[in-house]
């Protein structure tokens, strides 16, 4: 494509609507020049100007700096749209991995606590979380009781024994969105979804034992209880195979709502249906419930984690302090309120790849993050660093209340996969003191730090722009992959 | 040899395939699909007698019926913990599918990648005096 962009700032660049006939409004894209050279290396600015297309689309086609080439909507997306003036929902704006996200777990231990036993806690938290494709976990559910996971989601997990109502309290919804519709699940995305509760899966999910590097600001730092070389634990999952069988159900359904509702989009991946026809109620009913399958998954995962501690470190989950930091989803739609143009309207904001970023006093928030704002968990890749952000206002007022979510992937997996020697990459993660397991040994070069942007220049962005502002780094010490 | 290439996409994993029929398209798709998913890791001998699925899709023209086709093998193959190894089309139309897949236990496969599914994005079934050609790109 030729060159769109126009500068608004140093951290903002718009596709002006008029570049393509169809698009409703501008794109926005948050990145530095630094980013842009990498965005520009793939179709992903097409592909925000191609969202704009959407019916009932308000303010701009919005992508984060992690942005990259997905199929329909952007990885690194957020479209929102007016569910009163004829707003549609695309399953594709928030893609497969349904409720695809990521928790963090504080602990009491600091790094001399561990650093001698990271091979041994890697191992352990390995042979414990099931991980790998199509992997099947020893917490094994009948077909009632998938039905409840589906409405209840995390809740069911602690139900079950495999948490505390606290951990329901630092998670995005609580743990389970309102609006589940389990009759709207196909007999299928039941029998995939069977046997997968408690598991990792494959691809780009982890479970990663960190340590904090830095600090960035001492009352938000107080806030958490955080300090330097204090180890966290992070979880990257989502739906599994349910919420991937969900998406196709629901795209074949969509593919006829196109001409039954007149909808004009460039990429049939895109397809769409008005929020309140009944197609996409179906849709939201089920992508609720895999949303709640996913957040009931990482509570399983979060328990497999807190027995692998237990026994590495002989003591009580309690006693080693592992209590939840927050549980984000990166993949979803929501039903949210803004204030566009001085009026109040409910939008059906899709995150495709982007976290949901509050600022202080949300009433969507918990009382203890009142005042600091959502937490807002960003993963990097296995060899450099994660982070811990707070959300702000200026995220509510400018991007419907998200930032970014992750590194962004810079290689496909096929360039990686060519140009990365195994060896040399695990000698160059063990030099820098990092323990890595996979399923897959496919997956380690796949997913090699040089498979993404550096994650620090995405956080760098998103915090520069006020969207989010800067807790903790993290670097990881010990990582298993499926 | 291999009956497709692999295009290069940021995210994911697509596949460009030709072939002298549509029927051989939809066949190759398939063999492609399965073969960067898994790899056959015990000896032929060793194989358990493969399992026969009838598959019968509908769509409303062949891009759709092409998605629905691949989509319900990677759902059945999830569901039945099986990868599929051959394909015989029995009938084939712009708007319908009969085949027959052979799937084989899973666990005589070492599984690499996870497809989630097949894709509409830069999809491209085009035909032309050689036959047919195809895109598709795979959200892995």
């Amino acid at each position: 494509m030729s060159n769109p962009l126009e500068k608004i700032d140093d951290y903002r660049w718009r596709i002006p609507k008029s570049y393509k006939p169809g698009m409703r409004v501008d794109g926005i894209i948050y990145a530095d020049e630094l980013l842009l050279k990498d965005i520009y290396r793939d179709k992903a600015l097409e592909q925000v100007a191609n969202v704009a297309f959407l019916p009932g689309i308000v303010n701009a086609s919005l992508a984060m700096p992690d942005i990259h080439w997905g199929f329909g909507f952007p990885i690194g997306g957020v479209a929102a749209t007016d569910i009163e003036n004829g707003g549609v929902i695309a399953p594709g704006g928030i893609g497969y991995d349904i409720n695809c996200g990521v928790r963090l777990l504080k602990t009491n231990l600091q790094y001399e606590d561990v650093k001698d036993k990271i091979k041994d806690l890697t191992c352990a938290l390995f042979s414990n979380v099931p991980s790998g494709v199509g992997s099947k976990g020893d917490i094994r559910v009948s077909v009632k009781e998938e039905r409840d996971i589906l409405l209840k989601g995390a809740k069911w997990a602690v139900e079950k024994g495999y948490g505390t109502q606290d951990d329901l309290e630092c998670c995005e919804e609580y743990g389970a969105i309102a609006g589940a519709d389990p009759e709207a699940v196909s007999e299928r995305a039941y029998e995939r979804g069977k046997a997968q509760s408690g598991t990792l899966g494959s691809g780009n999910h982890f479970l990663e034992v960190q340590v904090i590097d830095q600090l960035y600001d001492q009352e938000l730092s107080d806030a958490f209880g955080l300090d330097l070389g204090r180890v966290l634990v992070m979880i990257h999952s989502g739906s599994r195979g349910f919420g991937y069988q969900i998406c196709d159900d629901y795209v074949r359904q969509m593919v006829h709502c196109l001409q039954k509702y007149n909808i004009n989009v460039p990429d049939r991946q895109l397809v769409c249906s008005p929020v309140n026809s009944p197609e996409a109620k179906a849709y939201l009913g089920a992508m609720r419930c895999a949303a709640n399958y996913a957040w009931a998954n990482r509570q399983c995962l979060t328990h497999l984690a807190r027995m692998s501690f237990e026994k590495i470190f002989n003591s009580s989950w309690q006693k080693l302090g592992m209590q939840l930091i927050y549980d984000v989803a990166h993949n979803i739609a929501k039903i949210e309120k803004y204030n566009i143009n001085g009026k109040e309207k409910n939008l059906c904001v899709h995150r495709k790849g982007a976290t949901r970023a509050f600022g202080p006093n949300h009433p969507a928030l918990p009382d203890r993050y009142k005042k600091t704002g959502q937490p807002v968990i960003i993963p990097g890749d296995m060899g450099r660093n994660s982070y811990l952000l707070v959300g702000t206002k200026k995220a509510e007022e400018e991007t419907f209340g998200s930032t970014c979510h992750g590194a962004g992937r810079l290689k496909s997996r096929t360039a990686a996969s060519h140009s990365i020697n195994l060896n040399a990459l695990l000698k160059q993660l063990e030099a820098k003191g990092i323990t890595v397991m996979a399923s897959g040994k496919g997956t380690i070069v796949e997913e090699a730090p040089e498979a993404y942007k550096d994650v620090n220049e995405v956080v760098d962005v998103v915090h520069n722009a006020g969207i989010s502002k800067r807790v903790a780094r993290m670097r990881p010490l010990g990582v298993i992959k499926g | 040899m291999k009956n497709y290439e692999l295009i290069e996409h940021t995210a994911d994993i697509g596949i460009r395939l030709k072939a002298k029929s549509l029927n051989e398209l939809f066949k190759n798709a398939a063999l492609a699909m399965f073969e960067i998913m898994a790899e056959d890791k015990s000896p032929v001998a060793c194989h358990r007698s493969p399992v026969k699925i009838d598959i019968e899709q509908k769509a409303d023209n062949i891009e759709e019926l092409f998605i629905n086709w691949l989509n319900e093998l990677l759902s059945l193959s999830a569901v039945k913990e099986l990868i599929f190894s051959d394909f015989a089309i029995k009938k084939l139309t712009e708007k319908s599918i009969e085949a027959v897949a052979l799937g084989e236990d899973a666990s005589d496969y070492k599984v690499n990648v996870e497809i989630k599914a097949a894709t509409y994005h830069q999809l491209k079934l085009e035909q032309s005096k050689a036959g047919w050609l195809g895109e598709v790109i795979f959200d892995v």
